[in-house]
């Protein structure tokens, strides 16, 4: 944290104490949300806190649709993954090579650059009229979205190492093979996982935009089906228990990250 | 950058491979789907797109608006949340890079609602706001006011120590150190934040239209589903792209403007 040597201030320290206001600022959060929903100050329309968790623990015994919740939570979770990492695979080095070789850079950029702009979620509707409903349709979407971050960070994670380095190797009497795997490679790793990280987070909001058009299973689909019952607690369970996955997930990758390269610069404390 | 950029001329060959790419794509696309290689039903061909955009910039059917219409009213609820989360998030990040009882208040707050996607919040919207103009603003803000926030935050974390502590040296209050040396330092984040901000917006706003609304380009493409209309579908993509492929060149101009001095 930023060090704060000011004068010790005799009027309440406890204020001071930031993880005391993290305490009282999420237990602040509960209340005022469990006020809301009790005076239904938005209408019938917000579940109180408790409901919600009671709604979550009667969903882990009772089926929905033929699926508890850890089924639907697979669901979504094993299509993140399938679509993520056919993403990863291809996209990769796809913006590697782009980034080393000019030619292939020249081939594939200006279709790349036409499909760049388009959010992912606009793909949905032709998705389903290409694949239907089943999975295909969502793993492509993901697929899609987690593409153009994968891509793009490994691209520019290349093309923007300070030349300086190349010329180091050069004078220690290196070819461009050990350019390539001495320098670009170790270097553009911190870029490409950063877009790995935003891969993933786009594959999450991807499979719940699909799930929410049109699925029979899913975390979205629990979301939506919560909207058609107008179940808020449903809504609202639904939408906790994918902040968590997604979140878990997102560890997973950062986890991944420090184990293949612990050379990347962090800023403290976000 | 360090290095000035050196200007080498393209060799031709560049050039034609990009242009041999973009020409191979759109022929390609032409002629799967004119030899029937690809059905209809399933995909538009490029020159039918051509010829409901123009069809769709002077008649309002099927979808009940001409072009123009959903693109402006994409631009309006995208433009309302984007300077709503610019608006709001940045203050925000920056007062909670530096001030210990800003971030206390407010970071278990913001780490609930950061890794929710924007989109799962469009059922509650619906509740909350109906699908009039508010819910999708709302969602297109949650959505928005997350990378500004961690953009402002990260900015404000970066600025010089060696600094800080010389102000603090030369007796700086707090509030001091934060105007004259934090929010500078910050600048080049927060411009950052704009175009990311911009992107997530864009797509949020398609989520937002695809789920429930009425006009806009999210719902020209669903309705193009709705309607078996794969030129429809292509069509509302397209201009999606377009725009904001447009918009964001409009913040890169600004940014460049306002950074002029700024970036080295």
């Amino acid at each position: 944290m930023t060090a704060d040597p000011k004068k010790p201030f005799p009027i309440l320290p406890l204020i001071r104490n930031e993880f005391f206001l993290y305490v009282l600022s999420f237990v602040g959060f509960l209340f005022i949300w469990d006020w809301v929903a009790r005076e239904q100050i938005l209408g019938k329309s917000l579940a109180q806190p408790y409901d919600v968790v009671q709604e979550l623990t009667r969903l882990l015994s009772v089926k929905l649709a033929g699926k508890d919740l850890l089924g639907h939570i697979w669901d979504s979770t094993r299509r993140v993954f399938i679509g993520f990492a056919i993403a990863a695979v291809f996209a990769v080095p796809l913006g590697l090579l782009m980034a080393l070789n000019r030619y292939i850079n020249a081939l594939v950029k200006p279709v790349f650059d036409i499909f760049k702009p388009m959010p992912p979620i606009a793909w949905i509707s032709i998705a389903i009229l290409w694949f239907g409903i089943e999975e295909a349709s969502k793993i492509f979407i993901i697929l899609i979205g987690a593409f153009v971050p994968c891509l793009l960070n490994s691209y520019n994670g290349v093309r923007l190492i300070e030349p300086e380095l190349y010329d180091v190797v050069r004078m220690l009497g290196g070819k461009r093979r050990d350019e390539i795997f001495h320098v670009s490679f170790p270097a553009a790793f911190p870029a490409i996982f950063s877009g790995l990280q935003i891969s993933l987070s786009i594959a999450w909001t991807c499979v719940l935009a699909a799930e929410l058009v049109s699925s029979r299973s899913g975390l979205g689909w629990i979301i939506i089906q919560g909207m058609r019952l107008t179940k808020p607690e449903l809504v609202i369970g639904g939408m906790a228990i994918i902040a968590l996955v997604a979140w878990l997930t997102s560890l997973l990758v950062s986890g991944l990250e420090r184990l293949v390269c612990p050379w990347r610069r962090e800023i403290g404390g976000l | 950058m360090a290095y000035e950029e050196v200007k080498i001329k393209k060799p031709l060959l560049l050039k034609i491979l990009s242009l041999a790419s973009i020409t191979a794509f759109f022929g390609g696309w032409e002629l799967i789907v004119g030899t029937g290689l690809v059905p209809s039903t399933m995909l538009a061909a490029p020159s039918s797109v051509f010829q409901l955009f123009l069809v769709k910039l002077t008649d309002p059917n099927p979808d009940g608006s001409v072009l123009a219409a959903h693109v402006w009213m994409s631009i309006q609820e995208a433009g309302i949340g984007y300077l709503l989360s610019l608006l709001i998030g940045l203050p925000l990040g920056l007062f909670m890079g530096w001030f210990t009882v800003v971030r206390g208040v407010f970071r278990p707050i913001f780490e609930i609602i950061r890794p929710i996607p924007p989109i799962a919040w469009i059922p509650l919207c619906i509740f909350w706001f109906g699908i009039e103009l508010g819910g999708k603003v709302f969602i297109i803000w949650i959505g928005g006011v997350v990378p500004c926030v961690i953009n402002a935050w990260a900015g404000v974390k970066m600025t010089n120590p060696t600094l800080i502590q010389m102000a603090r040296t030369y007796g700086a209050t707090d509030w001091q150190i934060f105007q004259k040396l934090c929010i500078p330092s910050a600048l080049p984040m927060v411009f950052g934040a704009l175009q990311i901000t911009l992107a997530i917006c864009w797509t949020n706003l398609v989520a937002a239209e695809l789920l429930a609304s009425d006009s806009g380009l999210g719902f020209l493409i669903s309705m193009g589903r709705r309607l078996a209309l794969p030129e429809m579908v292509v069509l509302g993509m397209v201009t999606v792209g377009i725009v904001g492929a447009l918009i964001g060149l409009v913040i890169d101009v600004i940014e460049k403007r306002l950074l002029a001095g700024i970036r080295r």
